[in-house]
């Protein structure tokens, strides 16, 4: 049975060492230079949103009106399509340094334009982010280690072991209080300044409380972990440093060799589709339907579209032989010659995460960064969304333009009140 | 006789390592994860260099096979370039795998590279890598500390080291042979690394950038040695000098890189791509339409061709005057798109500088700048394929557009869209598709490379001099 009595004696202990204090310093500047770097960065991705929404308004609109053809203005009007940080996107930047978060997109084939990719500096994402859950998932850990692997050999460096233990009226009691009393603290100072800066960033308390719990499981595991080592008899006459060695052998198995060794072999077994194959088949079935009878381009795109059958025929006397009907009903064929291939790339890239899903239960570090950017929507999951939703707006802008081309209306600025806007899909948070 | 001491205490220490299961398991451990890392790689580069240089030849073929069309379609028609892997990407891959490594060329337009392997990897590849220089710069060093820690404390503990130096061994001599031990350990990671090295000299790369990649991966791991070897001296128990190791590494392989990078994107923001493209358009906006030979921007251009040729009309021209409006809008386009991504460019590599200058405070920077400089992975290189690409993009175009104003009647051209006959007729011949220079890209020459790094061999140099210092002084104050 643990008592106050014991906890307040140990606290006053644990504080009275400068190496225990020094460290939870070290920790909750870690902690808040972390949330500051994610947080700065956040806001500046926001503010470029705002002003590249700012931009592609005015420039669609001076395009509007400045042509005086649904085809032409088809062709000359992009749409921006962004993916906004969520609220907790500070904490865990996840993948969006990777995967694009903003594409403008226009009426020709889709397949040319959704990997582009407008991501940062190569050279920074090389280096990596150092964000919280860069902090909490790899360092934390190490921390744990160092506060915690000579809890019992201090005591018998110092010839206080025996006495410590002889003198408590419950020997076990006073070294759960002696870890609580590090622990709590460790955690106070990791997740205080979170709690802060997340609900001044207007996170939801249900979405902070997950990634507190999310932390707290990752602090509880890797204390179990260095306890049992300590505690292993097999390991009983090994002095402090080498125990501690092992618990880093345990670090660097699970935070290291598990994910590099997971991600080499679930690159050789999930076969993946050339990224470049995708484009290139994409670009020769648009431009080998300009040398191909007009009705092999109708034919492909009838299968798919038949409510346009009866309408491809056209007016040469507007129209000549060129025509933006079939110019548009080509780029939709090259989406569809290489959607196989580009679902199959899609489907691969989440296959594989689901995969590191599975692995991340062998390796508590990875876990808690996959659950972090889950928690904050910048997970693969999320950015394939963002990349969905992109795909589901340009199927609307063409609804839109197929129905002007096809039934063929006056030319009105209007009727572009009906364009369809792209709407980011909200946080499930 | 100073050697002969240093030998004989070296070989205690080896002896010592051997028994202990622990520094034998963590030598056994980093020899096999660096040749693991090294094959796996090697493998992943050699296929990585045959499918990209097979996708290369076959865009060219796809180019030089299209059938007799307008060149203008060609010039939308495009081409791609792909990157081909350096030879020393097998150690250092650099900033390759978060770059796309393929760009689709195409007039009026400056695509970005496609398709980074990083979007590929789930996130497992977030903190580390299956790359020999992940394993050399970041792991090794724990690894180094792991075994080296306790080298000289151990012996103060046990009361040996009494016993040694009052038995006539200098405290230079016992340093020494402690730091021998060490350096031939950690070398045990470090020569699967110049076996490759050795490897890739003959290949294909130039044998001085290799010594010197070789050489600052050498004085890397003799700094961690002497490091480690330093504070095992300079504390007086095991315990302390491990902890203080332990988090002197935290801070320099796996803290302060990041903070640079996070310091660097926050301290001088970059204009995205897209931010950029509006800006580009403004400007572009008042140069007009190159589709459109009546846009007003053309008027000079047109009175200055119809007076060259002292002729009344574009009809009379001996060039296709829509040929001559679609070059010369081109070069122009491409002067402000370069502007423009010059500018960017300069932004990245601003950004990159200032994560680099934390080779300062941690040479584990220091030594990445020098090898992802010098395998000719880093920005810089990138930014060369980049160049290249587009250089290559409008020689190409503007060659075509040269066709266009060479070989194809006005005439024909202007009646293009009359009917299917008219258009027919509104080609030129594919052997003209022959224009398309091949492309073979590769790093910057071997002296650029090494001047862009002279700098981080300056940090290096001074944490050199940093670290004799140390050691000079964990002699001095070795006391039993």
């Amino acid at each position: 049975m643990m008592r106050f009595t014991d906890i307040k004696r140990e606290a006053g202990f644990v504080f009275g060492h400068r190496q225990i204090k020094l460290t939870l310093l070290v920790v909750f500047l870690l902690s808040v230079v972390s949330l500051w770097a994610g947080y700065a960065e956040m806001q500046e991705q926001q503010a470029t949103i705002e002003r590249l929404l700012e931009k592609d308004q005015v420039e669609r609109e001076a395009v509007i009106t400045h042509q005086s053809s649904y085809g032409m203005v088809a062709y000359y009007t992009f749409h921006l399509t962004y993916a906004p940080p969520s609220p907790l996107a500070f904490a865990a930047v996840g993948e969006r340094d990777v995967f694009p978060w903003k594409h403008r997109i226009r009426m020709l084939a889709l397949e040319g334009q959704i990997y582009e990719s407008d991501t940062d500096n190569p050279e920074l994402a090389f280096l990596g982010r150092f964000d919280f859950a860069f902090v909490t998932s790899v360092l934390l850990p190490l921390f744990i280690i160092l506060l915690l692997y000579d809890l019992k050999a201090k005591e018998r460096e110092a010839r206080r072991f025996d006495l410590l233990n002889v003198t408590a009226r419950n020997a076990h009691a006073i070294w759960t209080a002696r870890v609580i009393v590090t622990l709590v603290p460790l955690a106070l100072v990791t997740l205080v300044p979170f709690v802060v800066f997340g609900l001044f960033n207007g996170a939801s308390i249900s979405s902070i409380l997950t990634v507190c719990a999310i932390v707290i499981g990752n602090i509880a595991i890797w204390s179990a972990i260095v306890l049992a080592i300590g505690a292993a008899r097999r390991f009983a006459s090994f002095s402090a440093t080498h125990l501690a060695s092992i618990m880093l052998g345990v670090w660097l198995v699970t935070t290291v060799i598990v994910p590099v060794t997971a991600h080499t072999v679930i690159n050789a077994v999930v076969e993946t589709p050339e990224g470049g194959d995708i484009v290139l088949t994409q670009r020769e079935a648009v431009n080998s339907a300009w040398d191909k009878p007009v009705e092999d381009t109708w034919k492909a795109f009838i299968a798919t579209h038949p409510q346009w059958a009866d309408y491809t025929t056209f007016d040469p006397k507007r129209d000549t032989s060129f025509n933006w009907k079939w110019y548009y009903a080509f780029q939709q064929v090259g989406d569809q010659t290489a959607s196989e291939l580009s679902k199959g790339y899609q489907a691969a890239t989440l296959k594989k995460d689901t995969i590191a899903s599975y692995v991340a239960l062998l390796s508590p570090s990875l876990l808690t960064q996959r659950l972090l950017s889950s928690a904050a929507g910048t997970d693969v999951s999320a950015m394939v969304g963002y990349e969905n939703d992109v795909r589901a707006f340009h199927k609307a802008l063409r609804e839109f333009y197929y129905f002007h081309l096809f039934k063929d209306p006056e030319f009105s600025q209007e009727s572009f009140e009906a364009l369809p806007q792209f709407t980011p899909s909200v946080d499930a948070l | 006789m100073i050697l002969k001491v240093a030998k004989t205490i070296c070989a205690d220490q080896w002896r010592y390592w051997l028994r202990t299961k622990v520094a034998a398991t963590v030598l056994l451990l980093g020899a096999i994860l660096t040749l693991a890392a090294l094959v796996v790689n090697a493998f992943h580069i050699e296929e990585a260099a045959h499918a990209r240089e097979h996708l290369q030849t076959e865009a060219e073929a796809r180019f030089k096979a299209q059938p007799d069309k307008h060149p203008h379609r060609m010039v939308h028609y495009g081409h791609y370039v792909f990157r081909a892997p350096t030879p020393l990407s097998v150690i250092e891959p650099g900033v390759d795998t978060y770059t796309g490594n393929a760009i689709f060329l195409e007039g009026h337009r400056q695509n970005s590279a496609m398709f980074a392997q990083q979007r590929q990897s789930a996130g497992l590849t977030r903190f580390s890598s299956l790359t020999p220089s992940f394993l050399a710069l970041v792991l090794a060093p724990l690894f180094i500390i792991l075994i080296g820690y306790g080298s000289v404390s151990r012996e103060r503990e046990a009361g040996t080291l009494t016993l040694l130096l009052s038995q006539g061994t200098t405290r230079w001599q016992l340093i020494f042979g402690k730091l021998l031990a060490l350096v031939t350990a950690s070398s045990l990671f470090l020569l699967p690394l110049l076996l490759a090295c050795l490897y890739v000299a003959f290949s294909s790369e130039s044998p001085l950038v290799v010594l010197l990649f070789c050489l600052s991966y050498a004085i890397y791991f003799m700094l961690w040695a002497t490091v480690v070897t330093a504070c095992s001296a300079l504390f007086e128990k095991s315990s302390v000098s491990f902890t203080m190791l332990i988090v002197i590494w935290m801070a320099a392989c796996v803290l302060l890189p990041r903070l640079g990078s996070s310091i660097a994107t926050n301290a001088a923001p970059s204009m995205g791509k897209l931010e950029a493209d509006f800006k580009v358009e403004e400007k572009l906006r008042s140069l007009g339409d190159g589709h459109d030979v009546n846009d007003p921007a053309f008027k000079k251009l047109k009175e200055d061709l119809l007076a060259k040729y002292n002729v009344d009309s574009v009809d009379d021209l001996p060039v296709n005057f829509r040929g001559v409006v679609a070059q010369y809008s081109e070069g122009r386009q491409a002067k402000v798109l370069n502007e423009f991504a010059e500018n960017r460019m300069g932004e990245e590599l601003q950004q990159a500088q200032i994560a680099r200058q934390f080779g300062w405070i941690s040479p584990t920077v220091a030594v990445r700048s020098i090898s992802t400089i010098l395998a000719g992975t880093s920005l810089e290189t990138h930014h060369r394929f980049l160049r290249e690409a587009e250089a290559l993009r409008l020689d190409f175009v503007q060659g075509l557009n040269k066709v266009h104003v060479e070989k194809l009647d006005y005439q024909l051209d202007m009646n293009r869209n009359a009917s299917e006959e008219a258009a027919d007729k509104a080609v030129v011949g594919a052997d003209n598709w022959a224009l398309l220079s091949e492309f073979d890209f590769k790093p910057e020459p071997a002296n650029t490379r090494i001047s862009n790094a002279l700098v981080y061999f300056l940090q290096l140099f001074v944490w050199v001099c940093f670290t004799a210092l140390l050691l000079k002084a964990a002699v001095r104050r070795l006391n039993p």
